[in-house]
């Protein structure tokens, strides 16, 4: 008996049935099936699951959906800001007073100048800015999430946002893959294989990065707190703070629809695929074991991986600005060369030497800049609260309300960071789609940003 | 990272007061026995695994959460067990990339057992997995998890009957508490060793497609000589099924037989050496 | 000085030129050879095509199609024959067994392609004549096999043209065409002909659709009115020439009653009776495999702020739906 004869009588008796065996199959597996359940299953009463789905005509009710998701999402963002503050100023304060003391002992220890400022004045300060800006929002927002996440609740707002999906030419379940973009970009392009159609996927992959995830959040909530809500104190200040966030967060949703839209009118021309989104029942979540997972394995591990890319920054940054040209440093040169640039972003020059710098992880955006900041005089002590920020950057730097809009724009917008683009390479498998994917997103922010900085300054902001 | 301990042993008035899980988290270089976890979405499939292996897979409640399969260990009785969690479907008649993980593996990866994970809440959905997975191997123990959602939504699963009309254990349990867990891990013992004999129920479909299957199946077996599923394997490429068809051509299906029964070799000694059987 | 820098240009031009493999000579050869085999194969394709209507081909018709001179084709029919492709009888064109069988297998990847970009692609379906046309060119025999397994052995394309199995065999289909259709009753549409390509746009512009179940309300000279129900559908009769109908089975007429899922009202219980003929391939296999078989009770539950997607209850399970997916699904009002 020879494999291709079996193969061969398999086509000809396949082509003798009825084309609708195949249904024939699954259906009779499902009428066996509901057999065997029936006579399983006893149901005494129903009470508990009308409240199941109660809860369900709630949260995708026509009326309440909506503003109920919009209102989760701002207690989340909210708890995030405002716990965030609190922990985040004493932490940094900790350290930078760690980092004094190192500093005090290595000077008495008479170690040459240039060691104590590589290792306490690079490589430590580069660490601790990042466990201090990033350390406290993740706390939060990680097990936040994932108490939703583990509710159920996500597929729910997959199925109340599908509409957009649908007009922009998308697939609904790119609402789940982007939900999960808040936690990690890399890990949202992972999602996107529940996607079946390979065009859809690819729109989810290319527009994943508009999602802005946990690396980049305390950036942006440094710049609401620090500049958007800078008038106002307390309760009103943190209020301020998330809603600025929110009202990012919504921007980079716009932009996702905007940009599958865009695509499907022209590189990824197509019409929508078959869709159907199953709603799992809602389940009470292990909060214990969610802070564990959130606390261990995810926040220590991105923390962890942003301290690798930082201590090397911090090192690169120290070095640069140690390295005498003229009169001045080579950072400051570099920087000094990239102004004009930066200037028509509405942003400058250290902040686009802080975006290349950080280019592995671009979490580290924020402490780079800092570090270039107040690297570049070693007389400057590091700041550690926000009011100190605010006057390093605002004093003594020119910032103005404009450069913080426009570096929370570009942090939203701009290229996915190293890890994200290997993803996106390992799961498109095409140097195409990974430079476009990079492409599309630096071309937005680089495009976004001139418009408000042009627009503002015609305006006689900023 | 491995912890023992002692599992409450209600349900099983058979259970050694020995009986012993211990969790050997992703140390899995050396295992005696494979067991596979299959199941539909949402059913609680990580949890369970998490509860044997000492694992933290991530369990988020939204399909295609696990899109590969996850591997983990654990030694129950002394047996070190190496389990695969499979991503959860609905079917393995699909050709997704998620289905078609979990069916090569139920198939091509020979595990030993493989445990079908259901939910309670929804028994007649997760029930049609099952007798896929039935028709494929009946080395099978269906899992019905979720008990306690079940009672908190006032339903009565009777899993003896469960048992008496798909032909293979059926065990409740609840990951997320532990309950019910050492009988199900007694019954997969149970279950490779042989002690437990199982007569799965297939479903026969119409007639014509019957007298299909059955003209294909004595040339499937004229091939590969003592195939266990050659009745599968036929409704498969009767549904032109791509995967079945290559691994038809390029000899792989002979293969797998002669490495199952190595295999059978290699255990009944480990068995001997043991001395369980 | 000068000769020495034309002497140099004229040797980096020659290589540029006839390098082998690489070169602008092997490059266009090859072109040509290709190109020469496209031309081939669409012939082949209209010989076949005029062999099932039952005429044969001639040189006239070949150039007509191939839209090239009639030296040219007559040139390109001797060429054929050399490769006992085809044969001449008197002014008429056959092909040979070995002729068809190559003509079989363009025909094949080309509604295969098209099967492919319409279902799994997800291109419009205007575009995908065109682009399987590309396609069917470059295809060998065993990555056509294997699409047709990944597909899942799909018997006709998106316009309704049968595909031709492996072994050549072309399933009939007994569709005619509207402008004979005589009966008063239902007739579902089987085939949209998707040539000449601005009559098939018209009639995807009237919002006709492949498995739509239509009547023949109104047949003038100058226009053909159909109805399916809901919206009526003007057609010019020599656009309607190109939409195929058959007569309803006995058993979907019984089925009257039926009515699309979304158009149950919320909370209205209702019994799945069949999957739309439109749907095939993975999505069908999709839907069966979520439970959405002929005779599972399904009701509408939720119902979002944009009024789609709804979810459905179905065994237990709620499960969302776009409203063009709940269209697919007949079920029965209870």
């Amino acid at each position: 008996m020879e494999a291709n004869e079996i193969l061969q009588k398999a086509a000809q008796l396949r082509s003798g049935l009825s084309t609708s065996f195949r249904d024939e199959i699954v259906k009779s597996l499902y009428t066996e099936a509901e057999t065997i359940a029936r006579r399983a299953v006893k149901s005494a009463a129903d009470r508990k699951y009308d409240f199941d789905q109660k809860i369900d005509r709630l949260v995708t009710s026509p009326v309440f959906g909506l503003p109920i998701m919009l209102a989760l999402l701002a207690v989340v963002i909210w708890l995030t800001v405002s716990g965030a503050n609190v922990v985040s100023d004493a932490i940094a304060s900790l350290l930078f007073w760690v980092g004094d003391q190192g500093r005090a002992l290595f000077h008495a220890l008479h170690i040459p100048w240039w060691i104590t400022g590589f290792l306490w004045d690079g490589v430590y300060r580069g660490l601790a800015w990042v466990v201090s800006v990033m350390l406290p929002p993740m706390m939060i927002f990680f097990p936040a999430f994932t108490i939703l996440e583990d509710l159920g609740y996500l597929p729910r707002v997959a199925f109340n946002l599908d509409w957009l999906y649908r007009k922009s030419g998308a697939h609904g379940k790119q609402a789940l893959t982007m939900a999960m973009g808040f936690g990690c970009n890399a890990a949202g392009v992972v999602s996107t294989r529940i996607i079946d159609s390979p065009r859809e996927r690819l729109i989810a992959i290319l527009t994943n990065n508009f999602v802005p995830c946990n690396g980049r959040f305390p950036t942006l909530i440094m710049l609401s707190t620090v500049f958007v809500a800078a008038g106002f104190s307390g309760f009103t200040a943190s209020v301020i703070a998330a809603a600025s966030v929110v009202v990012v967060v919504m921007i980079g949703i716009a932009f996702t629809l905007l940009m599958s839209w865009l695509l499907t009118k022209t590189m990824l021309k197509g019409e929508a695929s078959a869709f159907t989104l199953e709603l799992p029942p809602y389940r009470v979540p292990n909060v214990w074991r969610i802070l564990y997972t959130s606390l261990i394995d995810r926040t220590l591990f991105v923390l962890w991986r942003a301290m690798q890319t930082a201590a090397p920054a911090g090192a690169i940054i120290w070095i640069l600005a140690n390295v005498p040209v003229g009169n001045s440093n080579l950072a400051q040169s570099i920087a000094d060369w990239l102004n004009p640039f930066g200037l028509l972003l509405g942003l400058d020059g250290v902040i686009l030497l802080a975006y290349i710098i950080a280019i592995p992880a671009n979490e580290i955006v924020v402490p780079t800049m800092m570090m270039v900041y107040t690297g570049a005089s070693m007389m400057i002590e590091g700041p550690s609260g926000n009011q100190e920020i605010f006057n390093l950057l605002v004093h003594g730097h020119g910032w103005t309300m404009l450069t913080a809009i426009n570096l929370m724009l570009f942090a939203l917008l701009h290229n996915p960071c190293a890890t994200t683009i290997i993803t996106i390479y390992k799961e498109t498998k095409s140097y195409k789609w990974t430079i476009l994917s990079v492409v599309i997103t630096l071309g937005t922010a680089i495009l976004v940003t001139f418009l408000t900085a042009t627009v503002a300054r015609l305006l006689g902001w900023g | 990272m491995s912890e023992k301990i002692q599992l409450p042993t209600e349900n099983c008035a058979t259970c050694p007061a020995y009986t012993q899980l211990e969790k050997m988290g992703i140390k899995i270089d050396n295992f005696d026995r494979v067991i596979a976890l299959a199941g539909n979405p949402n059913t609680g499939k990580s949890t369970l695994f998490n509860a044997l292996t000492g694992l933290k897979q991530h369990t988020g409640n939204w399909p295609g959460k696990t899109v590969t399969r996850a591997e983990g260990g654990y030694q129950f009785n002394g047996v070190r067990y190496k389990l695969v969690d499979l991503p959860g479907t609905y079917s393995l008649l699909s050709a997704s990339q998620d289905e078609e993980v979990a069916r090569d593996f139920i198939l091509f990866g020979q595990p030993d057992c493989t445990i079908v994970v259901t939910d309670a809440t929804a028994l007649e959905r997760n029930l049609n997995l099952v007798m896929q997975v039935l028709e494929i191997t009946d080395k099978v123990v269906v899992a019905v998890n979720l008990m306690d959602e079940a009672r908190r939504k006032g339903l009565e699963v009777d899993t003896r009957s469960l048992a008496r009309d798909l032909g293979v254990p059926a065990i409740p349990i609840t990951a997320r508490t532990g309950e019910g867990i050492s009988t199900l891990l007694q019954t997969v013992a149970g279950v490779i060793e042989g002690s437990i004999i199982t007569a799965p129920k297939r479903v026969q479909g119409t007639p014509e497609f019957q007298r299909a299957v059955n003209e294909l199946v004595p040339m499937l077996e004229a091939l590969v000589p003592g195939l266990p599923n050659a009745r599968w394997l036929a409704i498969r490429l009767l549904d032109g099924d791509a995967r079945v068809q290559k691994a038809l051509e390029n000899g792989e299906l002979p293969e797998l037989m002669a490495r199952q029964r190595r295999a059978e070799v290699s255990f009944s000694r480990k068995m001997a050496i043991e001395g369980r059987q | 000085m000068s000769i020495l820098v034309w002497l140099i240009v004229a040797t980096i031009g020659a290589v540029a030129l006839f390098f082998p493999g690489y070169g602008g000579l092997a490059q266009f050869a090859a072109w040509r050879a290709m190109r020469q085999r496209e031309l081939v194969e669409d012939a082949l394709k209209h010989l076949l095509d005029r062999e099932q209507e039952g005429r044969h081909a001639t040189p006239q018709s070949l150039a007509g199609t191939l839209s090239a001179n009639l030296a040219q084709t007559i040139k390109l029919i001797a060429q054929m024959e050399s490769q006992n492709l085809v044969e001449s009888r008197g002014n008429e064109i056959h092909l040979t067994p070995e002729g068809e069988r190559w003509a079989l297998h363009i025909v094949r990847a080309h509604r295969l392609w098209e099967r492919y970009l319409a279902d799994e692609a997800r291109m419009p379906l205007q575009k995908i004549h065109s682009e399987a046309h590309k396609r069917e060119h470059h295809i060998s025999q065993a990555e056509l096999d294997a699409l047709d397994a990944a597909m899942g052995y799909p018997t006709y394309d998106p316009h309704g043209d049968p595909i031709p199995s492996r072994e050549g065999k072309i399933p009939t289909h007994r569709a005619i065409p509207l402008t004979a259709w005589q009966a008063e009753g239902p007739a579902r549409i089987l085939h949209i002909e998707d040539e000449p390509a601005i009559a098939y746009e018209q009639v995807l512009a009237a919002g006709l659709r492949l498995g739509q179940v239509i009547r023949l309300i109104e047949k003038t000279p100058t226009r053909y009115v159909l109805s399916d129900g809901e919206n009526e559908f003007r057609l010019a009769p020599s656009i309607a020439a190109n939409v195929h109908v058959a007569p309803l089975s006995e058993t979907e007429i019984a089925r009257k009653g039926a009515v699309p899922l979304h158009m149950l009202s919320d909370g209205q219980k209702g019994e799945i009776l069949l999957l739309d003929e439109s749907v095939q391939g993975f999505t069908r296999r999709r839907f069966l495999d979520l439970g959405l078989t002929p005779g599972a009770l399904i009701y509408p539950e939720l119902k979002n702020f944009f009024g789609d997607p709804r979810a459905y209850r179905v065994r237990g399970t709620l499960i969302a739906l776009r409203k063009e997916q709940a269209a697919q699904i007949w079920v029965k009002p209870l």
